[in-house]
């Protein structure tokens, strides 16, 4: 019997609108994440797949709902304590969507990692074998963000979050800014750490394609509520909710037609 | 067929070759601080020695910029003066930039209260002339280049500190931000040891354009008499105690102070902005 690693339960988010009323960026999302598990958050531009994820790591206060790491509930905001602060840290880590802003640009690869393992009492001799994990090099070592391509600096980004030893990762859209082959590069990577480390991912994107890589289970949402969620595997081959299947339709691949995705897209949102 | 004409295309960074101004302007600057730093050596006379006897003399081979009323020699005065007049503006500004870039950073950290307290507090302070505003500390804390760099460090922390907030509500929307709060790290540390870093910069270049603007409000100081007093040999108090000898004829004692007051505003102001401009530019 496997005990479940991360459990989140009715977790809601609303933002006040500005001509009064509330948007809701999220409503009762409920799943489950086993140890070494990986899950996808999947839906369009504004289906509140981020709010999820940064109300998972704590940069977004949930308005109701519970998060459980390990049987222990987060608690709603940034303890204040650094001790607190740096366990809570240790449970879930973030890769941020656009690499070209996450990285402070005045630190090189190796300064970056060292900062994190510094701060969470690791040695620092950890940087190099965090870099090389991801597959940067030396040279890559001693450069500034600015001097690292998109992919490199998504590696680095990475090698970041791992620096804190995480329970989980959450990936927002991680590979949304890379083109298509540095992204099969950065997913293949994923894989290999997740089965080298034991880490959980939760990986949100809009791109079925990337979930069906990388994940187990995953969870479709739409304006703010889950749609279905299930194994990766069936949802996608056997979708039971009209958007989820729209999802599907909208994937360019052979035979494919903008027009019928459009088509169906305008039929669905009467 | 098609005929190309190629032309050097421009990259990305700038030609770093400076223009005429810039180089006169750094020149001036590089030899004012030289004859700060070697004022004892170059000075013919101590600069408060005092010969009635040589009052108001004009340019002669001893006295190169001629005398002021006391007889003292002004260009041995004007070259000790460099060293207040330089060094009182880079206090003055220091106050400022610790002060303003402490509450700028806040404000834009903190948000909510704690901005808008920062905000209406640096508003108060706009309202009031710069100048109203140091005469009221000097007159409850006394004259002196002391109180004046720190009543003008406090009259210039508003203008740091909008700057700043400006640029740090950028800042702290920045990702890298928001990674550095979910690797646990405190609100101090990020903005200590990673958003004032970042914003280094750019207030750096801000700060070499306020110099000019400090050398000047300290000078007005001293020329008001609120500012450094006798016999100090600052360029301010110089113009001051010159100005009588314009009426009776002798220009040099208010001119060598006022010309050299003006030499270093224009050349702090003209190489400043080239210089912050760069500052400010890379990323």
């Amino acid at each position: 019997m496997t005990s479940t690693l991360l459990q989140v339960e009715s977790l809601a988010k609303t933002y006040p609108l500005p001509g009064g009323g509330r948007h809701t960026a999220a409503e009762d999302i409920n799943f489950t994440l086993q140890p070494g598990g990986a899950l996808g958050i999947v839906g369009e531009s504004g289906s509140g797949k981020t709010t999820v994820a940064r109300m998972l790591v704590g940069l977004t206060t949930p308005d109701t709902g519970l998060i459980t790491v390990d049987g222990r509930a987060r608690e709603p905001r940034t303890p204040r304590r650094r001790p607190a602060r740096l366990t809570r840290a240790r449970e879930i880590q973030m890769v941020f969507q656009d690499p070209y802003v996450s990285l402070d640009p005045r630190l090189t690869a190796d300064q970056c990692l060292r900062s994190a393992l510094r701060l969470h009492g690791r040695a620092e001799s950890l940087a190099a074998t965090l870099l090389d994990q991801v597959g940067l090099g030396e040279r890559e070592a001693g450069a500034r963000p600015r001097h690292l391509s998109g992919g490199q600096r998504q590696r680095l980004a990475i090698a970041r979050a791992l620096a804190v030893d995480p329970r989980i990762l959450v990936l927002d859209e991680a590979v949304a800014a890379l083109d298509v082959s540095i992204q099969a590069q950065i997913l293949r990577l994923l894989d290999d750490i997740r089965r080298d480390t034991g880490v959980a991912l939760v990986f949100v994107s809009h791109d079925l394609a990337v979930v069906q890589h990388v994940t187990d289970e995953v969870l479709v949402m739409r304006r703010g509520r889950t749609v279905e969620q299930g194994p990766t595997r069936r949802v996608l081959t056997e979708p039971s909710d009209p958007y989820t299947r729209l999802l599907l339709a909208s994937v360019p691949g052979e035979g494919w037609d903008p027009a019928d995705a459009v088509a169906a897209r305008a039929a669905l949102s009467v | 067929m098609t005929t190309l004409a190629l032309r050097p295309v421009a990259t990305g960074r700038r030609t770093r070759r400076r223009p005429v101004g810039v180089l006169l302007a750094t020149a001036a600057l590089v030899l004012v601080v030289l004859a700060a730093a070697l004022a004892p050596l170059l000075a013919p006379y101590a600069p408060d020695a005092i010969d009635l006897s040589a009052s108001l003399a004009g340019t002669s081979g001893d006295h190169l910029l001629g005398t002021d009323s006391s007889g003292q020699d002004l260009l041995s005065r004007v070259l000790f003066g460099a060293r207040t007049s330089l060094i009182a503006p880079l206090l003055l500004l220091t106050v400022a930039a610790l002060l303003g870039v402490t509450l700028g950073v806040l404000s834009a950290w903190r948000g909510g209260w704690v901005d808008t307290l920062v905000s209406r507090l640096t508003d108060v302070m706009y309202a009031f002339p710069g100048l109203l505003f140091t005469v009221l500390i000097i007159a409850v804390f006394g004259t002196g280049t002391t109180t004046s760099v720190l009543a003008l460090g406090l009259a210039f922390t508003p203008t740091v500190a909008r700057y700043t907030r400006s640029l740090a509500l950028s800042e702290v929307r920045k990702p890298y931000v928001d990674a550095y709060r979910v690797q646990g790290m405190g609100g101090t540390r990020i903005c200590a040891l990673h958003l004032v870093p970042n914003l280094g910069r750019a207030v750096l270049g801000y700060l070499v354009v306020l110099f000019g603007e400090a050398l000047m409000s300290l000078a007005t100081l001293s020329y008001l008499g609120f500012g450094a007093q006798p016999p100090s040999s600052d360029w301010g108090l110089m113009v001051q105690e010159g100005q009588s000898a314009v009426v009776q004829g002798a220009l040099l004692p208010a001119l060598v102070p006022g010309t050299a007051i003006a030499l270093v505003v224009v050349s702090v102001n003209v190489a400043g902005v080239w210089a912050a401009d760069r500052l400010g530019s890379q990323d």
